[in-house]
C-alpha cells in the first residue's frame, strides 16, 4: 500500500474532545449564541420604533440576508472542520489578510457578544430582583447596579466553569436553558396577545409602504428597521467552531447553522406579529423598559418574561464563550496568538487557558461600566452595537470567500455565485448606513479597534510571517480516517 | 432525526453509488470535477452528493480539500472475508489439546473483532457483542492498548467492569508493556479472558489476537505456565496469518 502524499498522522487541532458532541448539542451552541428568548422580548419593540406596522417585513428581509449568509458559511462547513469557525473558512479563500482581518473581527464580535449577554443578564435581572424586593414605586437604582454586579460575577464564574468542563456539558445546559427560556416567552406572548386583545387585531403584514398603523414605517422605515432585526440573528454561526468536537461535522454543523437561522427567523416573526396584534402588551411587560411608569407591573407575566431572558443571556454567555476561547486556541495553534492559549484541559479536552484569560477581561468591563454609573441600557446598547459590527465584517468577510474558495476546489456552482454577491451587497449597504449615522463614540471605538487591529498585522508581518501564511488550520484527514492508508492494516 | 426514507429519488441513491465507486476505483485524490466528468452527472448534483457522502463519512475530503478517498466507513460495505489457513487451524487445535480453557483465534479489523477459528467446545459471546465493549474484554483491551480508549462513556457489564477512563488507560499501559490483556468477570461476571496479540513478522502491526477463557477466579491466578504457552502459540500463528 502506498503512502498517501500531504496526509499527517494527527491533526493540527488535536487535544480538543474530537467528534465527541451529539447533533442537538450543535444546535444549542448555535441557538443559545442567538439569544433568541432575549432577542424575541426586546428585539421587535425596536424594530417597530422605527418601522411600524412594516416590522415584518424588515424582519423577512433580515432573515433572507441571514439566509444567503448561512449559505455561504455552510459551503464551507461542508467542507472542512475547524475549531476557528468562520475565519478558519475565510482563510481558505482569501488568504491571510482576510483571514487575519475576519479573526479579529470574530474575537471582537464574540468576545463583545460575551459581554453584552452578562451585562444583559445584569441590567434584566438587577432590575427584576430590585422590584421584587422593594416594589415598583420605590427608588431601587443601588440595589439593581448592586445585584448586576453580583450577577456579573456569579455568571461569569459559571459560564467559565462549564466551558472547561467539556462541550457535552456545556451544549446540555444551552439545551435545557434555551428550551425553558423560549418556551417561557412565548407563553407570555401569547398570553398578553389574548387578553390584551381580545378582537380582531390590524392586519400587521400588509406591505411595507401601506403601514399606517404604527404612524411610522414606510418603504424607508422598513429598511432602517433591517438593522436591528438583522442584530437579533448574531451569532447564528457559532456552530461552525464546534467543526472538531462535533461528531459528524460534515453533517452536524451546517445543519445546525440553518436551523438556527430558521428557527430564529420564525420565532422573530411571532413575536412581532403578536406585538403589533397587541399594540401595548408588552410594552412594561419586561423590567428594564419601565420607563413609561405608573404601571402596576408586577405582574407573573412580567416576571416570567425576565427571568426567560436572563436565562437566555445566561446561555448566551456561555455560548459564545465557548466560540471565543475556540477562536483564540485557533490562533494560538496558528503561532498567530501566544502558544499558551493553545492549551487544552488534560482532562476536560477544552481550551481550558483560553477560558481563563478571557473570562475576567470581559467581565471586568462589565463590572467596571456598571460601577462608574453609566446606565445599564447605555453600556448595553453600546456593547451591542460594536458586537453587531463585528460580526457583520465576519459574515461579509466569508461571503466574499466563499467563492473564491469554492473555485480554487474546483467546486464553483451558479447558485453559491449568486449567494455571496447578494449577501456581500447587502452587508455592505448596512454596514456602510451603520457607520454613516454612528455616534462619536462608536466611531472612535471602530477607530481604535481597526488601528489596533493593523497595528497587530503588521507586528506579525515581521515578526511572524509563517504563522500568518499558515492561518487556516482544521481538523484535516488524517491516515486514520483514509480507508487503505497504512495504519493498523486488517489480515490478508 | 431522520425522516422515513420515501425511496423517490433512485437516481440520486444511483449517482451516490456511482460516485463512491469511482472514487474507488481511480484511487486517493480524485476531485469532484474528475467524477463529474467522468460519470456525465451534472457538476452542482456532483457536488452536493460529494459532500452528503462526505457527511455520512463513506468519502473523506483530503487536506488540499479538493481530492477525495473512500473513508473508513465504506469498509462496512464489504467486509473482507477472513479465510483461516488450514495451517493457523493445526496450531489451534494442538494449543487446545493443552489446555481445558476455551480457546479462540480472531482476526482485528479495524476497530472489529472477528473470529478466525473459535472452539467449538465452548462457543464465545458473538463477535459484534466483544467489538462493541472493548474496554470489557481481553481481546478489545489488546486492540485498544494499540489506539486508544473509545469514544462515550464506559458500560458497566458487570459490577467487575473497569468503567473509569483513567484506570482503563493504566491498563492499557500495563497491556503494552507486558503484552497480555485480562480480565477477570468484567464481561461475564463468572468468566475471564487471557489474551496475547498475533503481530505481523515483518512490521509488526497487530493482525489477531489468541484467547483463552475460562473461570474468572482462576484466571486471575498468575498462570505464568499458560502465558507462555499462548505466546509459542501466538508466535507460530503470526507468519501463518500476516
Amino acid at each position: 500500500m502506498a503512502r498517501i502524499p500531504g496526509l499527517r498522522s494527527r491533526s493540527p487541532v488535536a487535544g480538543l474532545h474530537r467528534r465527541a458532541l451529539r447533533p442537538l448539542g450543535v444546535f444549542a451552541q448555535s441557538v443559545a449564541t442567538t439569544a433568541p428568548a432575549g432577542a424575541m422580548a426586546s428585539t421587535p419593540l425596536l424594530v417597530i420604533a422605527v418601522a411600524g406596522s412594516g416590522a415584518p417585513w424588515s424582519f423577512a428581509i433580515a432573515a433572507v440576508v441571514v439566509g444567503l449568509v448561512a449559505a455561504c458559511i455552510t459551503a464551507f462547513a461542508r467542507r472542512m472542520a475547524a475549531a476557528g469557525g468562520l475565519y478558519s473558512f475565510t482563510a481558505k479563500g482569501l488568504g491571510a489578510g482576510g483571514a487575519y482581518a475576519c479573526a479579529v473581527a470574530m474575537i471582537v464580535g464574540y468576545g463583545v457578544l460575551v459581554a453584552v449577554a452578562l451585562s444583559g443578564a445584569s441590567w434584566y435581572g438587577g432590575a427584576l430582583l430590585a422590584r421584587l424586593l422593594s416594589g415598583p414605586a420605590a427608588d431601587t437604582g443601588a440595589v439593581a447596579a448592586g445585584t448586576g454586579v453580583v450577577l456579573v460575577v456569579a455568571l461569569a464564574i459559571t459560564a467559565a466553569v462549564c466551558a472547561i468542563r467539556g462541550v457535552r456539558l456545556a451544549g446540555r445546559v444551552m439545551l435545557v436553558i434555551e428550551a425553558a427560556s423560549i418556551g417561557l416567552i412565548l407563553v407570555v406572548l401569547v398570553a398578553l396577545a389574548l387578553t390584551t386583545a381580545p378582537t380582531v387585531p390590524a392586519p400587521p403584514v400588509g406591505g411595507g409602504a401601506g403601514g399606517g398603523v404604527g404612524g411610522v414605517g414606510g418603504v424607508g422605515g422598513v429598511a432602517v428597521g433591517v438593522l436591528p432585526a438583522l442584530a437579533a440573528f448574531i451569532g447564528f454561526d457559532s456552530a461552525a467552531s464546534l467543526g472538531v468536537e462535533a461528531r459528524r461535522p460534515f453533517a452536524s454543523v451546517p445543519r445546525a447553522i440553518l436551523a438556527t437561522a430558521g428557527v430564529t427567523a420564525v420565532l422573530y416573526l411571532v413575536a412581532t406579529l403578536v406585538v403589533l396584534a397587541a399594540p401595548g402588551a408588552t410594552e412594561g411587560a419586561t423590567s428594564p423598559p419601565t420607563g413609561v411608569g405608573g404601571v402596576d407591573d408586577l405582574s407573573w407575566a412580567s416576571v416570567l418574561m425576565d427571568l426567560g431572558i436572563v436565562a437566555s443571556f445566561g446561555a448566551c454567555a456561555l455560548a459564545a464563550l465557548n466560540t471565543l476561547v475556540r477562536v483564540l486556541f485557533s490562533l494560538a495553534r496558528e503561532g498567530v496568538a501566544p502558544a499558551v492559549l493553545g492549551r487544552t484541559h488534560r482532562r476536560h479536552l477544552t481550551p481550558a487557558v483560553a477560558v481563563t484569560v478571557a473570562v475576567p477581561v470581559i467581565a471586568a468591563v462589565v463590572v467596571v461600566g456598571t460601577l462608574a454609573g453609566v446606565p445599564p441600557a447605555t453600556v448595553f446598547g453600546a456593547l451591542v452595537s460594536v458586537a453587531t459590527l463585528g460580526f457583520l465584517a465576519a459574515y461579509l468577510l466569508v461571503c466574499v470567500a466563499a467563492p473564491r474558495f469554492l473555485a480554487r476546489i474546483g467546486e464553483l456552482t451558479r447558485g453559491i455565485v449568486v449567494a455571496a454577491v447578494l449577501a456581500s451587497a447587502a452587508l455592505v449597504a448596512i454596514l456602510v448606513v451603520v457607520l454613516a449615522n454612528a455616534g462619536t463614540g462608536l466611531l472612535i471605538t471602530v477607530a481604535a479597534l481597526v488601528a489596533v487591529g493593523a497595528g497587530g498585522w503588521l507586528v506579525l508581518r515581521v515578526r511572524r510571517a509563517a504563522a500568518l501564511r499558515g492561518m487556516g488550520v482544521y481538523d484535516e484527514t488524517t491516515t486514520a480516517d483514509v480507508l487503505g492508508a497504512p495504519t493498523s492494516a486488517p489480515p490478508r | 432525526m431522520t425522516s422515513p426514507i420515501s425511496g423517490r429519488q433512485p437516481q440520486a441513491v444511483r449517482s451516490a453509488l456511482l460516485i463512491l465507486e469511482e472514487v474507488a476505483a481511480a484511487g486517493v485524490g480524485i476531485t469532484a470535477k474528475e467524477i463529474s466528468t467522468a460519470l456525465r452527472i451534472p457538476p452542482a448534483t456532483t457536488y452536493r452528493l460529494l459532500n452528503l457522502l462526505v457527511a455520512e463519512e463513506y468519502l473523506v475530503r483530503l487536506p488540499d480539500l479538493g481530492g477525495f478517498a473512500l473513508g473508513r466507513r465504506s469498509a462496512n460495505l464489504a467486509p473482507l472475508p477472513l479465510a483461516t489457513p488450514t495451517a493457523a487451524r493445526t496450531v489451534m487445535r494442538r494449543l487446545r489439546e493443552r489446555v481445558r480453557w476455551g480457546a479462540h483465534l480472531v482476526a482485528f479489523d479495524r476497530h472489529r473483532l472477528q473470529f478466525l477459528d473459535p472452539d467449538p467446545d465452548h462457543p464465545p459471546t458473538d463477535a459484534d457483542e466483544l467489538s462493541r465493549h472493548p474496554h470489557a474484554t481481553g481481546l478489545g483491551r489488546l486492540l485498544l492498548a494499540e489506539h486508544d480508549l473509545p469514544d462515550g462513556p464506559l458500560a458497566r457489564l458487570t459490577p467487575h467492569t473497569t468503567v473509569d477512563p483513567e484506570r482503563l488507560r493504566t491498563l492499557l499501559a500495563e497491556v503494552r508493556e507486558s503484552g497480555v490483556a485480562r480480565q477477570c468477570g468484567e464481561f461475564h461476571a463468572a468468566l475471564g479472558c487471557l489474551a496475547v496479540a498475533i503481530r505481523a513478522p515483518g512490521d509488526g502491526r497487530l493482525v489477531a489476537g489468541l484467547a483463552l477463557t475460562g473461570p474468572a477466579d482462576r484466571v486471575a491466578a498468575p498462570n505464568a505456565e499458560l502465558i507462555d504457552l499462548l505466546r509459542d502459540h501466538a508466535a507460530e500463528l503470526a507468519p501463518l496469518l500476516a
